[in-house]
Formats: C-alpha cells, sequence, structure tokens
C-alpha cells in the first residue's frame, strides 16, 4: 500500500473532521479506562498528521521521553504491517522529523508553562505544530478555567488539540447519559468526545462517539478498531 | 591463601563530575594507602592520585581505568576507577567485564544524568550489582530524595535509601544509619575520626519512617526477615543479610549519601561495600570453550583448578608494558609460564604486582578473582590466560565501530619512528581505536568513537612518545548502501596471446535488512564450475571496500548469482573475480546507492531558559530533536545529529549557554544523507579522484 492510500483509510480523519479548514483550533477527548489504549489512540492521531505533513508536539505527563518514543515507533510498525505500507522505513525517518516529544513531570505541569514551550518552540524555528496530543492530563485535578485556557491557546496557535481521560468502570453504562466523569459538564469545550472499549473475546476495541458530528453520518457512531495498530477494522461485524 | 569471601572487586563509576575521582582519593586516604588528599584540581598541583596520567591531571578528567588496591576491615578491595566521558566508553564497558561490584555515584544536584543512564545500561547487560551513592550533598541545591526518585524512575533500579542525612547543603553535619538506627558523626580535620552516638530528636521520625520503607523493600528477599518484622524484633544481622541478597540478585539498590569532598560518608560506603557487594564466588561468570563452538562454561573460582585469567587493560609504563589481569579460577604464580589463548605463545611471569595506581608492590602469587598486573607479557587487551591445558576463552567483549577518522602527518623521520610505536601501542590498548594506511593519500589515519577519543591520543603521543604530529579535519565514517533490487550480466573477456581471460557472471544484487554482506550461490547445472564461485564470492567483496559514490564502504548487500558461462581454457580464478567485479560495478549503479551517515544521540541538559536557544543550535546542525524533559530548572534536550554537524559543538554551546550547559553523545546508527549534502559529498569526492 502506498502512503496516500494509508492516509485515505485511516478512521482517525473522520474524527478529525472532514476538511483541512475545520481541522484547526478544534479541541478532542478520548476517554477509557486505564489500559485500553488512550495513548495508542493518541499516537495514532499524531501519526496521522505526520503522514499529511503536517507537524506535531505531543505533550506527555509523567511518562519519560524514551517510553514515548517508543510509542510511536511501535504503533508505526504495527500500521505498516496492518496495511503492507511500501517503504516503511523511509516514511519513518522522514514524518519523524515532524514529531516532537515535550514530557513533564506530573507536578510540573501547568498551562502557562506549556504555551511558553510552545511559543518558544515557534519563535525559534524548530517547529510549527499544527496538533497537539497531551496525554496523561489529570482531569480530576483541573477546573474548567484551564481547559478555557488551553481552549484560547488552540484558537491563538491555530492548532488541534487532543487530551486523554481516565474515566473509571461504571463509565460503560454512564454514557448514555452524556460524557463520564471525570470530564462531566465540560463537553461543551470539545468538539469531538469519544469513548473506548474493549470487547470481550474479540481482537476488536469499540470507539464510541459521544460527540462530533462530522464522524456521524459516514461511519455511524460507532466504529470497530484492530487492537494492535488501530486501524478500522471492515471485516469485525 | 586469601579468603574470597573477603574480597571485593568494585567498580567506581558515574556521570562527568559527579566526584568519581574525589571519591576514590578519599577512600585511599581512610584505607591509609595514601596519606594526603590531593584535589582534582587542587592548587598544590599534585593532583589525586588515580589520575596517574600527567594529561588527566591537566584537563581534570579521568581516561584509564587504574585499578588501585586497598584494605578496609579485614577486607581486601581492588578499585577500578573508570572515565566518565562517554568517548571512552569501551573503556567503562572492559572495566565492567572484570568487576564484581559496583558504586554508582551520583551528583545531588544534577541527579542521574545521561552518562549515568549509559553507564547503569551496561551494568546491567553485565549483571553488576551496584550499590548508590549519592556525593556532594554539600553543594547548594542539593537534594538527595529527588535523586532516588530519578534512580527509580530513569534507571528503573529498586533503589531506597539506607541512611538519612542530617542537615543537606552548607549545613551538613553527618548522616543516620538505618540499619543500625544511630547517627554518624565524621570529625577530625580529615573527617577521619567517626563519632556513632543516638539519633537527634529532630530526625527521629523522619528515621522511623524511612526505615519501615527500608524494612518493606527488603524483607521481599527474606523470610525470616519478614517473620521478624510482622513480630517486631528483626535484628541488624537480619536487615543486612537481606539487604544483600538484593543487592547481589541485582533486584535492590541500596542508595547512601555524604559528600566525599567534606569528608563525609565514606566510610560507612567502604563498610556497605564489604556487606552489600559480592565476592568474587557470589557471582556466575562465564567461559566460552573453543573446542566445543564456544559452549559457555562456568568458572569455578576454585585455587586449585586449572589457571584462567583475561587481561583487561595493558599500560606502557616505565618498565615495559604492564598487563592488568583478572584471575577467575587457579593461581597465577611468579615464575609460572602462562599460554595466551588467542595466539597460543608461551610467556613467563616475571614479576607479579598489585598496583595502587602508579606505584606498585610485588607479590608472590595471586589467587582466584583477584586483579594484579603482570609485567612484559606481550598480548593485545581482551585476551584470556591458562597454563596450556585449556582452550577456554573469556566472553569476547563488544566492540563499537569507529565512527569518526583523523589523518595524522609526523612532522620529523623522529617522530615518523615515535609515531608508529604509539599507535602499535593504542591499538593493543583500545580495540575502538584503530589505524590504517590509506592507499591512495598515503596518509595515516586513526579513527575512534569520537572527537575527544582521538585527540587524547594524540595528545598522549606528544607526551608520551615525543611525536609531534600534524592533525587533518576530521572525517566521518561514512558508508554506502544500496536501495532496491538490479540484475547484472557480465562478460569479462580479455585475450592477449597466451592464455586469456574469459568469465561470464549473471544475477542480482538486492539491499540486506540486517548484516553486512550475504553472498548467494543460486547456479543450477554448473554454469559456472564449483571451483570459481568462491572467485566471484571474493571479487564482490573486493568491490564492497569502496563504493563508486564516495569511496566509501559498502554495506547491507546481498549479491546472488544465478547463471554464467565459461571457458575451458581460459576460464581463471582471476577471471571470475574481475567478472563479479565488473558484474557489481554494472548493477551498482542501477541500485540506486545512497550514502549513510553517522548519527549521534546527543543528550543536552542546561538550564530551562536557554532551551530555545540549545534547540536552534540543534536545528542548525541538522538535527532531529526527539523531545525536551523538564526537571525543575533544568530541561534536558534529546536529539539525534549527524556527526558530521558535531564537530566543535562543545565551544559553540559553552557561548550559547554561558557554559551553563553540557552535552554528551553517543553514537545512534547510520542513516542516508539528505540530497544536498549527498551531491556536495560526491563532487568532492570526484574532485579527489582527479587529484
Amino acid at each position: 500500500m502506498l502512503k496516500q492510500e494509508l492516509i485515505e483509510k485511516n478512521p482517525i480523519r473522520h474524527l478529525k473532521g472532514e476538511s483541512d479548514a475545520k481541522e484547526s483550533s478544534r479541541m478532542g477527548l478520548v476517554m477509557a479506562r486505564a489500559g485500553v489504549g488512550k495513548t495508542a489512540l493518541l499516537v495514532q492521531i499524531a501519526l496521522d498528521s505526520l503522514m499529511n505533513d503536517k507537524q506535531v508536539v505531543h505533550v506527555s505527563v509523567g511518562q519519560s521521553l524514551d517510553k514515548t518514543k517508543l510509542w510511536y515507533d511501535d504503533m508505526f510498525k504495527d500500521i505498516a504491517e496492518f496495511c503492507n505500507l511500501e517503504n516503511a522505513g523511509e516514511i519513518h525517518d522522514s514524518i519523524m522529523h515532524n514529531r516532537m516529544i515535550i514530557t513533564f513531570n506530573e507536578s510540573k505541569f501547568s498551562r502557562a508553562k506549556l504555551e511558553e514551550r510552545l511559543h518558544d518552540l515557534v519563535q525559534q524555528n524548530v517547529i510549527k505544530p499544527s496538533c497537539m496530543v497531551v496525554d496523561g492530563f489529570d482531569f480530576a485535578k483541573t477546573d474548567r478555567a484551564v481547559l478555557e485556557g488551553m481552549r484560547d491557546l488552540a484558537t491563538t496557535m491555530d492548532l488541534q488539540i487532543w487530551f486523554s481521560a481516565v474515566c473509571n468502570e461504571e463509565a460503560d453504562c454512564q454514557c448514555a447519559s452524556g460524557i463520564p466523569a471525570p470530564c462531566k459538564g465540560m463537553e461543551d469545550l470539545f468538539n469531538t468526545v469519544v469513548l473506548l472499549q474493549p470487547v470481550s473475546q474479540s481482537d476488536c476495541i469499540d470507539l464510541k462517539i459521544l460527540k462530533g458530528t462530522a464522524a456521524v453520518s459516514k461511519c455511524g457512531k460507532l466504529l470497530k478498531l484492530d487492537t494492535k495498530s488501530f486501524m478500522i477494522r471492515e471485516n469485525c461485524k | 591463601m586469601k579468603d574470597l569471601s573477603k574480597v571485593r572487586n568494585i567498580g567506581i563509576s558515574a556521570h562527568i563530575d559527579s566526584g568519581k575521582t574525589t571519591l576514590t582519593e578519599r577512600i585511599l586516604f581512610y584505607t591509609q594507602r595514601i596519606h594526603a588528599i590531593h584535589e582534582v584540581r587542587g592548587k598544590d598541583g599534585v593532583g589525586a592520585k588515580m589520575d596517574s596520567m600527567e594529561l588527566e591531571r591537566e584537563r581534570g578528567i579521568t581516561i584509564c581505568s587504574a585499578a588501585t588496591y586497598c584494605d578496609w576491615k579485614d577486607h581486601s578491595i581492588n578499585i577500578i576507577d573508570t572515565p566518565g566521558h562517554v568517548d571512552f566508553t569501551i573503556e567503562v564497558e572492559r572495566a565492567l567485564r572484570v568487576l564484581d561490584g559496583a558504586v554508582l555515584i551520583l551528583c545531588s544536584v544534577g541527579g542521574v544524568q545521561s552518562q549515568s543512564i549509559t553507564v547503569n545500561r551496561q551494568m546491567t547487560r553485565y549483571r553488576v550489582p551496584r550499590v548508590a551513592f549519592i556525593n556532594k550533598c554539600d553543594r547548594t541545591g542539593a537534594n538527595p530524595d529527588k535523586v532516588i526518585k530519578q534512580l527509580r524512575e530513569k534507571l528503573g533500579l529498586n533503589a531506597v535509601p539506607i541512611q538519612v542525612p542530617m542537615g543537606l547543603e552548607g549545613d551538613m553535619q553527618g548522616l543516620i544509619d538505618l540499619v543500625k538506627m544511630k547517627a554518624v558523626y565524621f570529625d577530625g580535620e580529615n573527617g577521619d575520626k567517626l563519632r556513632v552516638e543516638e539519633i537527634p530528636a529532630q530526625y527521629k521520625d523522619e528515621c522511623d519512617a524511612k526505615r519501615e520503607e527500608l524494612l518493606d523493600a527488603v524483607s521481599m528477599f527474606s523470610d525470616e526477615l519478614m517473620e521478624a518484622v510482622l513480630e517486631g524484633t528483626p535484628t541488624e544481622e537480619m536487615i543486612m543479610a537481606a539487604i544483600r541478597k538484593g543487592t547481589l540478585s541485582l533486584e535492590f539498590s541500596p542508595v547512601m549519601m555524604g559528600s566525599a569532598y567534606k569528608n563525609k560518608g565514606v566510610q560507612l560506603l567502604l563498610d556497605a561495600v564489604n556487606d552489600y557487594l559480592p565476592c568474587p564466588t557470589d557471582v556466575d561468570n562465564f567461559a566460552l570453550d573453543l573446542d566445543h563452538d564456544e559452549a559457555e562454561v562456568k568458572v569455578t573460582n576454585q585455587p586449585t583448578d586449572p589457571l584462567l585469567a583475561l587481561a583487561f587493560k595493558l599500560e606502557d609504563g616505565r618498565y615495559g608494558q604492564l598487563t592488568y589481569v583478572r584471575t577467575y579460577q587457579g593461581t597465577l604464580k611468579k615464575g609460572d609460564s602462562i599460554v595466551n589463548v588467542r595466539t597460543g605463545k608461551k610467556a613467563k611471569v616475571g614479576r607479579l604486582v598489585r598496583m595502587h595506581s602508579d606505584e606498585m608492590e610485588e607479590i608472590e602469587e595471586s589467587g582466584s578473582g583477584d586483579i594484579v598486573a603482570l609485567f612484559g607479557i606481550d598480548c593485545a587487551s581482551g585476551d584470556t590466560f591458562t597454563r596450556g591445558d585449556y582452550n577456554f576463552s573469556m566472553s569476547s567483549m563488544h566492540v563499537p565501530e569507529p565512527v569518526i577518522s583523523l589523518s595524522i602527518t609526523p612532522v620529523d623521520n623522529k617522530a615518523q619512528d615515535n609515531m608508529s610505536k604509539a599507535l602499535n601501542r593504542f591499538t593493543k590498548e583500545d580495540p575502538t581505536f584503530k589505524t590504517y594506511v590509506d592507499q591512495e593519500t598515503l596518509e595515516t589515519i586513526i579513527s575512534g568513537m569520537g572527537e575527544l577519543h582521538l585527540d587524547v591520543y594524540v595528545e598522549r603521543m606528544k607526551r608520551e612518545y615525543k611525536a609531534e604530529v600534524t592533525v587533518g579535519a576530521p572525517q566521518v565514517a561514512y558508508r554506502e548502501t544500496i536501495t532496491q533490487r538490479a540484475d547484472f550480466n557480465y562478460t569479462h573477456k580479455k585475450q592477449t596471446g597466451g592464455s586469456g581471460q574469459f568469465g561470464r557472471v549473471a544475477g542480482y544484487i538486492e539491499p540486506l535488512e540486517e548484516g553486512e554482506y550475504e553472498f548467494v550461490d543460486q547456479i543450477v547445472g554448473g554454469s559456472i564450475p564449483r571451483e570459481y564461485i568462491p572467485s566471484c564470492d571474493k571479487g564482490f567483496q573486493k568491490c564492497l571496500e569502496k563504493g563508486s559514490l564516495v569511496g566509501a564502504h559498502v554495506t547491507g548487500v546481498r549479491c546472488a548469482i544465478n547463471d554464467g558461462a565459461s571457458h575451458a581454457v581460459d576460464s581463471s580464478d582471476i577471471a571470475f573475480q574481475l567478472a563479479a567485479m565488473g558484474g557489481f560495478k554494472e548493477a551498482y549503479m542501477k541500485a540506486k546507492p545512497v550514502i549513510m551517515e553517522p548519527i549521534m544521540k546527543v543528550a543536552v541538559e542546561g538550564p530551562t531558559e536557554f532551551q530555545g536557544s540549545i534547540m536552534g543550535s540543534l536545528n542548525q546542525r541538522r538535527g532531529m530533536i526527539i523531545g525536551t524533559n523538564e526537571e525543575d530548572a533544568y530541561t534536558v534536550i534529546e536529539a539525534e545529529v549527524p556527526l558530521s554537524e558535531m564537530f566543535g559543538y562543545s565551544t559553540d554551546l559553552r557561548s550559547l549557554t554561558q557554559g551553563k550547559a553540557e552535552f554528551t553523545m553517543e553514537f545512534a546508527t547510520y542513516r542516508p544523507v539528505p540530497k544536498s549534502v549527498a551531491e556536495e559529498l560526491i563532487s568532492k569526492a570526484q574532485k579527489k579522484d582527479k587529484k
């Protein structure tokens, strides 16, 4: 498969909004229980932007640089294998130039610091991201103001920002009534909210779209993802 | 004969400027091997004892791992002081090979720095149990708790403190031992008088909590202790035994603290070396049986068994070649005759000495597990010695390929002689240092692991061998490889009277994922006679030495032959070699060759305010920034940068950050160079050819 085909096949782009014009300054949220694959989906989102020759900043709170880098290498390998991507090695080397990882200690993370870092990067001409993923952001300890700040950041820097959030076990049944804790009441800040759920005795993961209009018309409210590469499975019912 | 359980072979390794040499100096002082303390950068000009090389004294860095022996409380300790700079990594690795245990020194302010990570990885590879020592607790900004957290997070060690400092920074008074639950003060001008007292009231609560934590962690290793803890009656011996067990299994790392410079905590560290680090019989060492396909054989450590010893370091001293040897089993006696397994040569042990940096002490024999030095034995480092009855070799060490080279030209005839003597010596001492004569320019080329690595050898040539040389610009070791399959069908024909030459070879070349070169013989039906197939292989290999793009070594190629033709009279070995070479050249350009360059993994550590400019500087150098990591006021920036762009970076970095940032680099991989650079390289190579 060629790079172009892979870009088109990627499910994530449905979530991101259909046209490039709309893509900027949006906020997205990935929710799941611990260990289902939030980071994997975020990396997938980042990889999709990278594939489109866009620049990405990955903010990792509480995880080391090496680990985050491994995520990318592994995910890329899985996707390349899943789709039989041609000259994968070359593409890998070329797109990783457009990725930048910033890691923070849990206690050291703040929006102001992140903003300063980002401005630094743009000023030094190191990177000009159009997408940012934030992994390990603690929603339980954050109030609305911080997220509103992030939203402003997204607008001023013309960024698409994706977050991940851990929700607890009961979230599965709550989702009918809106967005589960700890992000309850914040849904108006996000353009897209998705929930990942493992399916027992199957090699698929359910991706439920809780909020977001773009994808609905095309794929319905439920997508099936391959557990390894997080690509859409067509044959999985 | 010495009791082996009372022998410790330990290494001390750490990041640059964490105070390794200072600590070693203190250890030697307290064990009464030296009688005065000299600082590394002291005003008295004597320099520390372990930095025996003049150059090291001048630069304030330690290059060679001098082996030193000392006694502490009825235990014998051999200390290998290891270099802290990554350019000398092979030295560190070689030292680790012969160690049983190690002390990992960390700076209480800098914490786990990039070099510590490298060293830790090497220690894990050689399964070296380690204790950590947080040094420089007297410095402003000292924070041992932060360092312990980093030990857990960054190095993945199960690090638990067994001490609590009484005061930090300027007002550090002493340490509290959590095993004995006593406060220890270091009195006297040189901190050599230990005063043990009850724990001061203000530290009581903290100590109780930390002790609880320690007991929790170590009771994992001892059921006896676990029960005793539940009953509330753990004894000192039980705790110590459990810590030892955990440390030996590499699942636990006790953490100690102190300040070597201010003479605090060193004696307790020595106690810990005796108590918690393994003796030679505690660790399993393996030899390779050369008669049985290098099968691993466990060495016995028995002094009565046949001799097995490893030469791990050579030094050219005033009295000829000095060889540092570790005995793994058997006994090495003065007057013995020993055999070098690699060369099969016999040698006689003339003098046997125990080294104390550059002074020595004559001894009669050395038991297994000991580290001693031999005189006048001709060997290279990494050689194994036996008494001739064994065909075993201690495992071969992992030697990285050199990534940078320099041309050197002696200034006069005298220097020429001295230079070849020096080069001969250095290549024996250091497997990562290589030298050869370029057949085209007739220049002598030296190659190694980094700019500093080669710098040091050039300096040593001047100082030790009086060989003045002029040094050319550093050259990066480029490589060439192909990116796609290409076919060839080449006929070599020559008719010049007498017997001619004839050979036709057809096949293809294609990229090889792993490995440097592979030859595949797919000839069926004998279109090329059996006896000429190795000739084809030889022909291909000759082509690999020099690629057509820039004359660099070609790697990652699979050459296959599947058809050909021969002539009853005119075909010969040389004809098929030339045919294969012709075929390779025909296919090579079709196979889209690319130039590869060494990429270094660079880690820059500096204050956060310089982060932007550091990143800018890396970006300018074609660096790919992987990411940044924030820690308090410090930021670590990791990037992958081509080696060719890293020349002179240390100067740039210093001026960019007011000298507050430092960097380390390490070879990562080979990667194709970008098009613009490739074109430049090719045109340069073409110009050189025309000359």
